[in-house]
């Protein structure tokens, strides 16, 4: 059991957020860990929620906006908080005054120093919490300079609570700071059935399936269930937060992404009285202030046929211009055998 | 007879962005989009089907800040300003593809869309909000209500005071609006923690909507998974389940109706696709490329060849998908029935912004759906929540699960790398709300008027769109501004309040650009 707490504490402790880093170097891995997502609930809302949202960034390069000052550092307080981001994993930040330090300085004397910052989670279910009467607890070691932390509590339908605080040589632990308690959600359906209201196990099962739009036939809940264990637990399908947990990439042929496109556009433009009409192809045409005009065509393959014709405005002279102009494309692809 | 419901539902929501400080602003694009592409869409199919006679149902949130950005004069002036653009600009394009007749009849197809959104525009007087407030009072659409900024309550679980006041201030902002109270609440993001249908009693709520999930791991077993609602326990607020058969079937670009071959491509809009200098006056002022509305191209197939759009073929299948999600909901409902004591109830919630925007004929297919559910078969009977509950009173009691419909079904979106760090921040402010609310019970004058901008920066500061749009890794400064701008702005109102020496001047230029609920009221922050 120790030993597995501890596989955990490494695993919590390479899960940092400031991992992401290497996610940008990692990009291959990144993109399968991408596709990868499609499979995951709540995958298609996110593509259409973020097409909400679609557009460049405009950068303080483009001029006219500044991002605003820092935000505070901490708040000057004594506090620790515990979030629920799954019913694996929790979260939690802390901050501890300068004050409550130096109060422990003076209290422990050298102990402090060899003192070694702890976050200790307990398994506080079904319990009112008094600091010792927890089902069991694990402790993970952060440095003096992380303030906050991705717990993979392991235990989905339990409640949790965290203390950070001192690990003593002597095994002492000190609490400076302790959280509210969280509920992690159960994962499967509830064995609590009442009696009024008792369903027979085969039919709520194909009630469960079907509200998963996992069809009639499939294994109903274990499925889900294990859909969204390998989901949080493979590295391809980590956040970027995860990033170092993903799964060394398989060698395989690079897709290349190499590409060019090339079109045409013919401008056809002139002068003549600022009062005369004009038509281009047959469709009279308006004429700026000074008498020039600018048309835009796309100009696909092919031969095109432009009559320009002015009739000044007392209708008596009559100019016709003829561009003919053709497009002919012609395309070749190449890729150098790379040894 | 019918066999069972159908109940669908529309999750309207942008977050509040308005920048009267500048004359140009590339986020407010996102209102001025989602109002030509689907607002006035929707608003399209609803007065079509309304003058045939059908009669339809459907549910739909209009969030607070949706609501507020829809009727605010500054922003229907610039949508003016956009959708005029918009026409100039398809009028270009009718020109240039004088030779490439395939490309032209779609370019009149956007001029004539454009002028139609501007006439109904001005028809509505500038305010959409009317138009679909028509549609509640005709008995045909259901307009239920949001947070107040969208905020993701289960990470503000800890601060359940602002849970409160997103709630509250939603209500009454409702209120306001449509002459009554709301019936139902969208949850931010399905993000549903329990005991918060506590918070939704208070302020007279009925229901609200969970992912399939949060009912069918709720406690006890729930007796007809999600086709059913249930009430939690001890609030008696109902919670109503999403089936994911139905919404798989929309929703997935892959295996969903959007991703047919014959529908619009997203992704390639002339905004991208054209030479710079011509396309230059539509994009954004700095020279950055935008999606400007105008697409070609059909999805055509998974490479990078496009066919052009044919929107005759597109028509087509939008019908035949309607006819086939139909199709499908009757036999669910029938397979459902056979064990079931009572007709089933199937709930299919979709973000609003998803038909017409990310899904071009989505409006068509909901037209169609409408049309059929109505007219062509009786197994299926459209209902909103409000209807379907005094209809059948009698649910099981359980307590919901914890969950929400986002990325692998719980907080991961808006609790990761990225986004963790605005926690701490916005789990102080507000704590220091609830300090100002206690030491300020009955502020008045300059007082107050800081209390309740406080209040409006704090419900700001805690939009969901911003540590979503952070999750999502990519253009994230906008995001990260907004908050900390919100935050900021909120921390110097605390100090200002109480050091007694609030700047005037300065509140009132955050009060004239942070303008949202101006019927505010601080205290209920508690």
């Amino acid at each position: 059991m120790i030993r597995k707490i501890k596989d955990k504490i490494k695993k919590a402790a390479s899960k940092k957020p400031n991992a992401r880093k290497k996610i940008v170097k990692a990009g291959v891995r990144l993109e399968s860990a991408q596709e990868a997502r499609k499979e995951v609930h709540g995958f298609q809302e996110m593509v259409v929620e973020k097409a909400k949202f679609s557009h460049p960034e405009i950068t303080r390069a483009h001029g006219r906006r500044s991002m605003p000052q820092e935000l505070p550092g901490g708040y000057d307080q004594d506090k620790i908080v515990l979030m629920v981001r799954d019913p694996w994993w929790l979260h939690t930040y802390w901050e501890v005054c300068w004050a409550t330090f130096e109060r422990q300085k003076s209290e422990l004397g050298d102990n402090f120093h060899k003192a070694r910052r702890v976050l200790r989670v307990y398994d506080v279910s079904n319990i009112i919490f008094n600091g010792s009467n927890a089902h069991q607890h694990f402790d993970i070691h952060v440095n003096e300079y992380s303030s906050n932390w991705y717990i993979d509590a392991g235990g989905p339908g339990k409640s949790w609570c965290v203390d950070y605080g001192l690990l003593l040589p002597d095994g002492r632990f000190i609490t400076i700071v302790r959280s509210n308690v969280v509920h992690t959600p159960i994962v499967g359906p509830s064995w609590i059935t009442d009696e009024e209201w008792m369903i027979p196990e085969e039919m709520f099962a194909r009630l469960y399936g079907m509200g998963f739009g996992l069809g009639q036939s499939s294994p109903v809940g274990k499925a889900w269930q294990e859909r969204i264990k390998q989901a949080l637990f493979s590295g391809a399908m980590a956040s970027p937060g995860m990033a170092s947990m993903a799964s060394p990439v398989k060698k395989e042929v690079k897709q290349r992404k190499f590409w060019m496109w090339v079109d045409c556009e013919l401008i056809v433009y002139g002068a003549t009285e600022p009062d005369a009409k004009v038509t281009v192809q047959g469709r009279s045409i308006n004429l700026r202030q000074d008498g020039t005009f600018t048309l835009r065509f796309a100009l696909p393959d092919g031969k095109q046929t432009i009559p320009v014709k002015a009739v000044s405005a007392d209708e008596i002279e009559e100019r016709t211009v003829i561009p003919i102009v053709s497009r002919e494309t012609k395309t070749s692809n190449l890729i150098k055998e790379v040894k | 007879m019918h066999k069972g419901y159908l109940c669908m539902v529309l999750h309207g929501h942008l977050p509040f962005v308005r920048h009267p400080e500048h004359e140009d602003f590339l986020e407010e694009d996102w209102l001025y989009e989602a109002i030509t592409e689907t607002y006035l869409p929707l608003i399209w199919v609803f007065e079509k089907l309304v003058e045939d006679k059908v009669d339809f149902r459907l549910t739909m949130t209009l969030s607070p800040t949706l609501i507020s950005m829809l009727s605010d004069q500054l922003l229907e002036e610039r949508y003016l300003k956009h959708i005029n653009k918009l026409i100039e600009l398809s009028h270009h394009e009718i020109e240039r593809t004088t030779w490439q007749p395939q490309f032209q009849s779609l370019a009149t197809m956007y001029l004539n869309q454009f002028c139609r959104a501007r006439d109904t525009f001005e028809y509505y007087h500038r305010n959409l909000v009317m138009a679909f407030k028509k549609f509640q009072d005709l008995g045909k659409l259901e307009i239920i209500t949001c947070a107040a900024t969208h905020g993701y309550f289960p990470m503000m679980d800890v601060c359940k005071e602002s849970v409160r006041a997103q709630v509250k201030v939603a209500v009454s902002h409702y209120e306001s609006v449509f002459g009554r109270k709301p019936r139902g609440i969208w949850l931010p993001e399905c993000g549903y923690v329990p005991g918060h249908d506590e918070i939704l009693k208070e302020a007279g709520i009925k229901f609200f909507f969970t992912d399939s999930h949060g009912i069918l791991h709720g406690t006890p077993r729930p007796k007809y998974g999600v086709f059913a609602p249930v009430y939690c326990k001890n609030t008696g607020v109902a919670a109503f389940g999403r089936d994911l058969e139905s919404s798989k079937q929309v929703w997935s670009s892959i295996e969903g109706y959007p991703g047919d071959y014959n529908y619009r491509e997203f992704y390639r809009d002339i905004g991208f696709d054209l030479e710079f200098d011509y396309i230059k006056p539509y994009i954004h002022p700095d020279g950055v490329r935008i999606n400007t509305g105008i697409k070609y191209y059909r999805i055509t197939g998974t490479g990078n060849n496009k066919e052009p759009y044919n929107p005759q073929w597109a028509r087509e299948r939008a019908a035949d998908h309607a006819g086939n999600f139909l199709f499908n909901r009757q036999k669910q409902v029938e397979y459902l029935q056979g064990f079931m004591q009572k007709k089933p109830l199937i709930v299919s919630p979709y973000d609003a912004e998803l038909y017409g925007h990310w899904w071009y004929e989505g409006p068509q297919w909901l037209d169609f759906l409408m049309r059929k559910a109505s007219c062509d078969q009786d197994a299926i009977r459209m209902i909103t929540p409000s209807e379907y509950l005094s209809e059948n009173p009698r649910n099981q009691v359980i307590t919901p699960s914890m969950s929400s419909w986002g990325w692998k079904g719980y907080s991961e979106m808006w609790l990761q790398g990225p986004n963790d760090w605005i926690y701490r921040h916005l789990h102080a402010s507000s704590n220091r709300m609830t300090e100002l609310v206690k030491k300020y019970p009955c502020a008045e004058g300059l007082q107050k008027r800081a209390l309740n901008q406080a209040l409006r920066e704090l419900l700001l500061s805690q939009s969901s769109d911003w540590a979503f749009i952070m999750g999502t890794g990519t253009h994230t400064s906008y995001a990260v501004r907004r908050t900390k701008e919100h935050v900021l702005r909120f921390g110097r109102l605390y100090e200002d309040v109480q050091s007694n020496s609030i700047d005037e001047e300065w509140l009132a230029d955050i009060e004239y650009k942070d303008n949202i609920f101006p019927n505010i009221d601080y205290r209920v922050h508690q």
